[in-house]
């Protein structure tokens, strides 16, 4: 990523950081978890230091539609299918972001829920046009921000999107705190946090960290077994609800 | 107390999810029909997924009916025959309509069918039902008697082929209408994620004039044979079926289906029927006039692309 940019100039700024946890267990009782990630900046030079917080649940596909009126009823167009859009996005910084770095350097390397890197390929239809063959063109066309603007603001009310710019906050002058509010609805899965460090407009160093989001325990026995046992897992449910029924209709005769 | 479902990956209140199973049990019991038309709004409202909310409420309607069955069959109120072939073209319906629901959700018409298809449904037959208890209700209050029961049945269902005898319904008819009558009931049951009882038991008075008696036990029958096809079909093809919801909702399911069916004694056949009417009218009222207003947000979510 580096041979693109000039050389950082000789920056002793760094930053290290950890998540208090890495593994958050999904049981019965689960209901949504906190997460704090600690941090320092190393910076002996002058310029001062901006770090930025990201934090990427595993992709979820989404389809989204819009609802217009015909004939006096509210009927759904065609869905649309955004590939690549993350379940789970938050990003914590300072300050606002567009005072950290331009728009450029935020939407390289995809920091800020209006620089996430959507795609629609099931809308990828290839025409030929003037002439040209094998035209990829979106059939949203200019409505194409409408639509990612929905789902980012559906996506942050179910608090699955966020982007907080008091989100890192300073225990001291270089000890840093920021926390993650992962909701019940975040996905299960691998979940990336990344650590960007800033010196005027220039990412000079980014630290990854990972974080598991896992099912345990019965959550964990139920939901495999529904996924690698279909059928058998049919069949229980049914004989479980007709035991159940037969059951009680037994308890109730005597009483 | 919260707990956290494993299918549908949501966290919800433990009590009252049963204490809904239980309501929807004891409302089946009462009524003779499986009560999924009630269920499945109120855990989408809860916000179970709407295909989790469908197929694990049919495992519910499952358990409820059963416990039923059980009390009626007893009371030899259930036509077992009439039952296996109504089910047997309810299997075929089912299979029809899971077809068609998937292309109508592709096409992001989903929604729109299912609140449709509850005003138009449950409307029509709330209405009809409501005029007709309430015009016996009214009738014995004035002290007039009771109408006379058309006891000539139908010519067409004497006129057709394949004719079988129904000792229990005492009946000896064509099987074509009772499988017709499946076979709606279970691209219904598909689309709607309902059992059918509300469509199953006026048809059962109404067209195939079977006696009162056995009209209930013989649709729950029915109810418990399709709705755990579909619960299979749901488990193997899509496995949105959530066994932790389920569990729940069936514990309470169980004990208010033995309730209702007790309760069911005291009342008045009108009355029931007119206030089953009223509850079938404002379901399919509240649900159906949902396509007429205009949407907060006017872009949703549709599901079936995993999130």
């Amino acid at each position: 990523m580096a041979f693109d940019l000039p050389p950082p100039p000789v920056s002793a700024a760094s930053v290290s950081a950890a998540l208090t946890t890495t593994m958050v267990e999904v049981s019965s009782d689960y209901k949504g978890q906190k997460i704090v990630l600690y941090g320092a900046v190393f910076n002996s030079t002058d310029r001062p230091a901006d770090v930025v917080v990201v934090v990427r649940g595993p992709d979820q596909p989404v389809r989204i539609a819009r609802k217009v009126q015909v004939a006096g009823l509210w009927l759904n167009s065609r869905p649309v299918v955004f590939q690549g859009a993350p379940g789970f996005y938050t990003v914590a910084s300072s300050r606002p972001l567009s005072e950290i770095a331009d728009y450029g350097t935020l939407r390289r390397l995809a920091i800020g829920v209006d620089h996430l890197a959507f795609k629609t390929p099931a809308d990828g239809a290839v025409e030929t046009r003037f002439g040209v063959k094998d035209l990829v063109v979106s059939r949203l066309g200019s409505d194409y921000l409408d639509y990612r603007r929905a789902v980012v603001r559906i996506k942050h009310a179910a608090g699955l999107y966020d982007q907080n710019e008091r989100g890192v906050t300073y225990v001291d002058k270089s000890l840093f705190r920021a926390e993650i509010n992962l909701p019940t609805a975040a996905p299960i899965g691998r979940y990336q946090a990344e650590i960007h460090l800033f010196q005027e407009g220039r990412e000079v160093q980014v630290r990854q960290r990972t974080l598991e989001v896992r099912k345990v325990g019965i959550e964990r026995t139920i939901y495999l077994f529904a996924h690698q046992r279909p059928w058998a897992y049919g069949f229980l449910a049914v004989f479980l609800a007709i035991a159940s029924g037969y059951g009680a209709s037994v308890i109730f005769r005597r009483s | 107390m919260d707990v956290y479902l494993p299918i549908a990956e949501v966290s919800v209140n433990a009590p009252l999810l049963i204490g809904l199973g239980m309501v929807v049990g004891f409302i089946s019991g009462l009524f003779g029909i499986g009560g999924g038309f009630l269920m499945a709004p109120v855990l989408v409202f809860m916000g179970i997924p709407p295909a989790v909310a469908v197929a694990s409420q049919a495992n519910h309607v499952v358990a409820s009916s059963a416990s039923s069955v059980f009390a009626y069959g007893r009371k030899r109120a259930v036509d077992f025959r009439m039952g296996a072939v109504l089910a047997a073209g309810g299997a075929v319906g089912s299979l029809l309509g899971v077809e068609i629901f998937r292309m109508l959700r592709l096409m992001g018409q989903g929604d729109l069918v299912v609140s449709l298809s509850y005003l138009i449904f449950l409307g029509v037959i709330g209405g009809l039902m409501l005029i007709e208890s309430l015009g016996a209700l009214l009738r014995r209050r004035r002290g007039e008697p009771p109408e006379a029961v058309k006891d000539r049945r139908p010519a067409w269902l004497y006129g057709l082929p394949l004719k079988m005898k129904f000792p229990r319904s005492r009946l000896y008819i064509s099987i074509i209408p009772p499988v017709l009558i499946g076979v709606f009931v279970g691209i219904l049951s598909a689309v709607m994620g309902v059992g059918g009882g509300f469509v199953l038991v006026p048809a059962m008075v109404y067209l195939l004039r079977m006696p009162a008696g056995v009209v209930v036990g013989t649709s729950l029958f029915q109810i418990i044979i399709t709705t755990s096809f579909v619960t299979i079909l749901q488990a193997g093809r899509n496995q949105t079926v959530d066994l932790m919801l389920a569990t729940l909702l069936l514990f309470g399911g169980v004990i208010g289906a033995q309730l209702g069916a007790r309760a069911s004694a005291r009342f008045r056949a009108e009355e029931l029927r007119v206030v089953l009417a009223v509850i079938v009218l404002l379901v399919g009222l509240q649900m159906g006039l949902g396509v007429f207003v205009t949407p907060a947000d006017p872009f949703v979510l549709a599901p079936g692309a995993g999130g």
